[in-house]
C-alpha cells in the first residue's frame, strides 16, 4: 500500500534530486574547447530534462493524492514477503563481494545453497529438499566450472583454490 | 560467372560432410551461449576463433558464421521461457514471448520466434548475396548526422513504450540515459560521473546491464511471492511450429516490415540487433490495428522482433563483407577472423576471394536451415526448463549471469554491477516504472551523443544537418513521433476523466 500511495511522490522526489545533482556535475566538468559542445553538454541536457519531468510527476501526484491513497487502500495491504527479498539481497551482495578472493568454486556452493533455500517454499524446506538442493549445488557448481574453465576455456576467479 | 552460379559452386563446397558437420557444431554452441544470460554471440565466437587456425580459410569463417548466426537465435529461448533475454538482440522477444509462455503456449512462442528468426536472416541474406555491393554505397553515404537523426528517431520510441503514463515512462528511460553517460566521454574522452574509480572509466558495460535488469531483479521479485507456493505452469502440446497456415500467412506483411528494419539498422555500423529488435516492434505495435495485445502475449510481437534482429546479421555482414568495417562487438570478431586467415575484408575481397565470399554467403542461408533443424528439433527438452522450480532455477540463472558477467572483460567490477542494476530493475518494479525505456535508453544514449558530436565536429551547427536528406527524414519521423504520442496521452487523460 505504501508503494501504491506515496510511490509517485517518492518516484519525483528522486528524479528531482537526480537531476539537480547530474546538472551540478555536469557544471563541474570541463568545457570543449574545439567545438560548441562539450563533455559537459548531454548530462546538462539530461538532467535539466529530468528536472522538469520529475516537478511535472510531483505536481500531478500531489494534486492526485487523495484519488491515488482511496485507490491504494482499495486494493488492500502489500502482501510482499519483504524478508525473503531483503534476504536475497544480502546473499547476492555477498556473493559478488567474496566471488574474487574467495573464489568461484567455494562462493558459489555456499551462495547456491542458501539461495536455494531462502527462496524455497517453507513446505520445501524438510530434510530430503535439503539434501536434493545440496546434490543440485555441488554437481551444477562443478560442471560449470569445468564447463567454463576447460571447456570454454574462460578462467573463473581461482580464490584460495588453484586447479 | 554470375552470382548465382557462384552461389551454387560455393553451396556444393559448403555441403560437405567435414564442413557441413563443423557449422551444426558452430551453430549449437552459438545457440548454447545465445540462450544463456550471460553468455554472447561475440563470446562465442570469440571461443571459437582460436579452434578456426587450422581449418581453410573458407571453413574457418564458414564455422564463425555458424556460431554468430546461432548466438543471434539463440536468445529467443532464454527470452520467451525466463524472460531474460540471452542476448541484446532478444530484449524485446520477452515482451509478449514470457506473457505466452505463462499462459501455457511457450511451444508456439518458440515455434513462432525459430521460423520468423530463420526467414529474416534468410531474407537479409538473399540481400546481402545479391546487392552487397550496392547496399554499403549506401551506408556510405551516411554520415554522422544521419547516424544521430536515427538514435534520436530510436530515442522517440520510449515515447511510445510509454503510452498510458508517458512522464513515468520518460523519467524511467532518463536513468538509462544517466548510466549511459558514466565513463570516458565521446571524441574528447574527458572522465564523467566515474567518482574517481578507475573501472567505471569504461562505463557499464550492456551484457552486465541486462542481467542486473532482468536476471538479479527477477530473483528479487520472485522472493517477494514465492512463499506462498510453487505456481506450475502448464505447457500445451501443439503440432508442428504451433501455428495455423492462415496464421503465418497473416503475419508476412509484419515480417517483411521487420525484416527491412533489421536489414536497414544492421547496415549502418554501430547500431545493431536489439535497436533494430526495438525499432520492428515499437513499429509494428503503431500499425497494428489491435495494439492492445502487444505486450500481453501476442505472437505478432515476435514475429517483429525475432524477424528484425536475425536480419541484422545479414546486414551487417554488408559493411563487413565490402567495407572491412565491422559494426558490432561481434563482426569486429568475424574481422579478426578474416585477418587471421589472411584475408583482408573489403572491396578486393570480392576480386581476390571471390570463393570465400560466397562460401559465406552460401554458409549463411545453410546455416540459417541449421539452425531452424536444430532448435526446432529440441523445442520440447527447451520447454522442460519450465518444469524446474522457480527456487531452484533462479539461483542457478543468477550464477551463469555472474560467471557471463565475469567472462565479459574478466574483471569482478562487472559483477558487482550485476546487483547495482538488480536493484535498480526491483526498485522499478515496486515504483511501476517501465523497465524497458531504461535498456532501451542505456543502449542508444552513448551512441546518440557520439553520433552529435561527431556531426557537430563536422558539420560545426546543428542547423547545418537539416542540409542532410535522410536526417531531415528521421528527424521529422521522430518530431511527429512525439506529437502523435503526445496527441495520445492527452486524448487518453482527458477519456479517463
Amino acid at each position: 500500500m505504501f508503494f501504491r500511495k506515496y510511490g509517485d511522490i517518492i518516484t519525483g522526489l528522486f528524479y528531482a534530486v537526480l537531476g539537480a545533482v547530474v546538472i551540478y556535475l555536469a557544471g563541474l566538468l570541463p568545457k570543449s574547447r574545439v567545438m560548441k559542445i562539450g563533455p559537459d553538454f548531454m548530462p546538462l541536457v539530461i538532467g535539466s530534462i529530468i528536472l522538469v519531468l520529475a516537478l511535472m510527476l510531483l505536481f500531478s501526484a500531489v494534486k492526485n493524492f487523495k484519488a491515488n491513497s482511496a485507490k491504494a487502500e482499495a486494493a488492500g495491504p502489500d502482501t510482499a514477503d519483504y524478508k525473503r527479498v531483503l534476504a536475497s539481497l544480502v546473499l547476492v551482495v555477498i556473493y559478488v563481494n567474496i566471488l574474487a578472493p574467495v573464489g568461484f568454486i567455494i562462493s558459489t556452493l555456499g551462495y547456491l545453497f542458501l539461495q536455494i533455500i531462502v527462496l524455497a517454499p517453507n513446505d520445501r524446506r524438510s530434510a530430503k529438499n535439503i539434501l536434493t538442493y545440496a546434490i543440485i549445488d555441488v554437481v551444477f557448481v562443478f560442471a560449470v566450472f569445468f564447463l567454463f574453465r576447460y571447456g570454454f576455456k574462460i578462467v573463473l576467479p581461482a580464490g584460495i583454490f588453484s586447479l | 560467372m554470375g552470382a548465382l552460379s557462384q552461389l551454387g559452386a560455393a553451396a556444393l563446397r559448403v555441403c560437405e560432410p567435414t564442413s557441413l558437420l563443423l557449422m551444426i557444431a558452430g551453430v549449437t554452441i552459438g545457440i548454447i551461449f545465445g540462450s544463456i544470460p550471460g553468455l554472447s554471440a561475440s563470446m562465442a565466437v570469440a571461443l571459437m576463433l582460436p579452434l578456426t587456425f587450422s581449418m581453410s580459410s573458407s571453413l574457418g569463417m564458414n564455422v564463425l558464421v555458424a556460431v554468430y548466426i546461432g548466438g543471434i537465435s539463440g536468445g529467443l529461448i532464454s527470452a520467451i521461457l525466463l524472460n531474460m533475454p540471452g542476448t541484446a538482440s532478444s530484449i524485446a522477444t520477452t515482451f509478449d514471448g514470457y506473457p505466452m509462455a505463462q499462459k501455457g503456449e511457450a511451444m508456439k512462442a518458440l515455434g513462432v520466434g525459430i521460423v520468423f528468426s530463420f526467414l529474416g536472416s534468410i531474407f537479409s541474406f538473399v540481400i546481402l548475396t545479391f546487392f552487397a555491393p550496392w547496399l554499403a554505397d549506401v551506408a556510405l553515404k551516411f554520415a554522422a548526422p544521419d547516424n544521430f537523426g536515427i538514435c534520436f528517431f530510436a530515442l522517440t520510441m520510449v515515447a511510445v513504450l510509454s503510452s498510458g503514463n508517458m512522464v513515468k515512462g520518460l523519467l524511467a528511460g532518463m536513468l538509462g540515459l544517466v548510466f549511459a553517460l558514466v565513463g570516458l566521454a565521446p571524441i574528447d574522452g574527458t572522465a564523467r560521473f566515474t567518482f574517481g574509480i578507475p573501472e567505471m572509466r569504461g562505463g557499464f558495460n550492456t551484457l552486465t546491464t541486462l542481467i542486473g535488469i532482468f536476471a538479479v531483479a527477477d530473483i528479487l521479485v520472485s522472493a517477494e511471492t514465492i512463499g506462498k507456493g510453487i505456481k506450475t505452469i502448464p505447457v500445451k502440446k501443439v503440432k508442428g511450429f504451433g501455428f495455423s497456415v492462415a496464421e503465418f500467412f497473416r503475419w508476412i506483411p509484419g515480417a517483411i516490415r521487420a525484416a527491412l528494419i533489421g536489414t536497414g539498422i544492421g547496415i549502418l555500423p554501430g547500431i545493431g540487433g536489439s535497436t533494430s529488435g526495438m525499432l520492428a516492434y515499437v513499429t509494428a505495435k503503431n500499425m497494428s490495428s489491435h495494439p492492445e495485445t502487444f505486450g500481453q502475449g501476442d505472437p505478432e510481437g515476435i514475429v517483429a522482433t525475432e524477424c528484425a534482429n536475425n536480419a541484422t546479421i545479414g546486414g551487417a555482414m554488408i559493411p563487413l563483407l565490402v567495407l572491412g568495417i565491422p559494426g558490432d562487438g561481434v563482426t569486429a570478431m568475424m574481422l579478426g577472423g578474416f585477418l587471421i586467415h589472411g584475408l583482408s575484408a573489403g572491396p578486393l575481397l570480392f576480386v581476390k576471394n571471390a570463393d570465400v565470399v560466397y562460401g559465406i554467403f552460401a554458409a549463411c542461408m545453410i546455416c540459417a536451415l541449421i539452425m531452424l533443424i536444430v532448435e526446432w528439433t529440441c523445442i520440447k527438452a527447451f520447454v522442460q526448463v519450465l518444469k524446474v522450480p522457480k527456487h531452484v532455477l533462479l539461483p542457478l540463472i543468477l550464477v551463469l549471469c555472474a560467471v557471463g558477467a565475469y567472462a565479459t572483460n574478466n574483471r569482478i567490477f562487472d559483477v558487482q554491477s550485476i546487483v547495482v542494476f538488480g536493484v535498480i530493475g526491483y526498485l522499478y518494479h515496486k515504483f511501476r516504472l517501465p523497465t524497458t525505456p531504461f535498456v532501451l535508453c542505456f543502449l542508444i544514449g552513448r551512441m546518440t551523443e557520439e553520433y552529435l558530436r561527431r556531426g557537430l565536429m563536422r558539420f560545426k551547427t546543428f542547423g547545418a544537418f537539416f542540409s542532410r536528406p535522410i536526417f531531415c527524414v528521421f528527424f521529422a519521423i521522430a518530431v511527429a513521433v512525439i506529437l502523435w504520442s503526445l496527441y495520445k496521452e492527452v486524448k487518453a487523460s482527458r477519456a479517463s476523466k
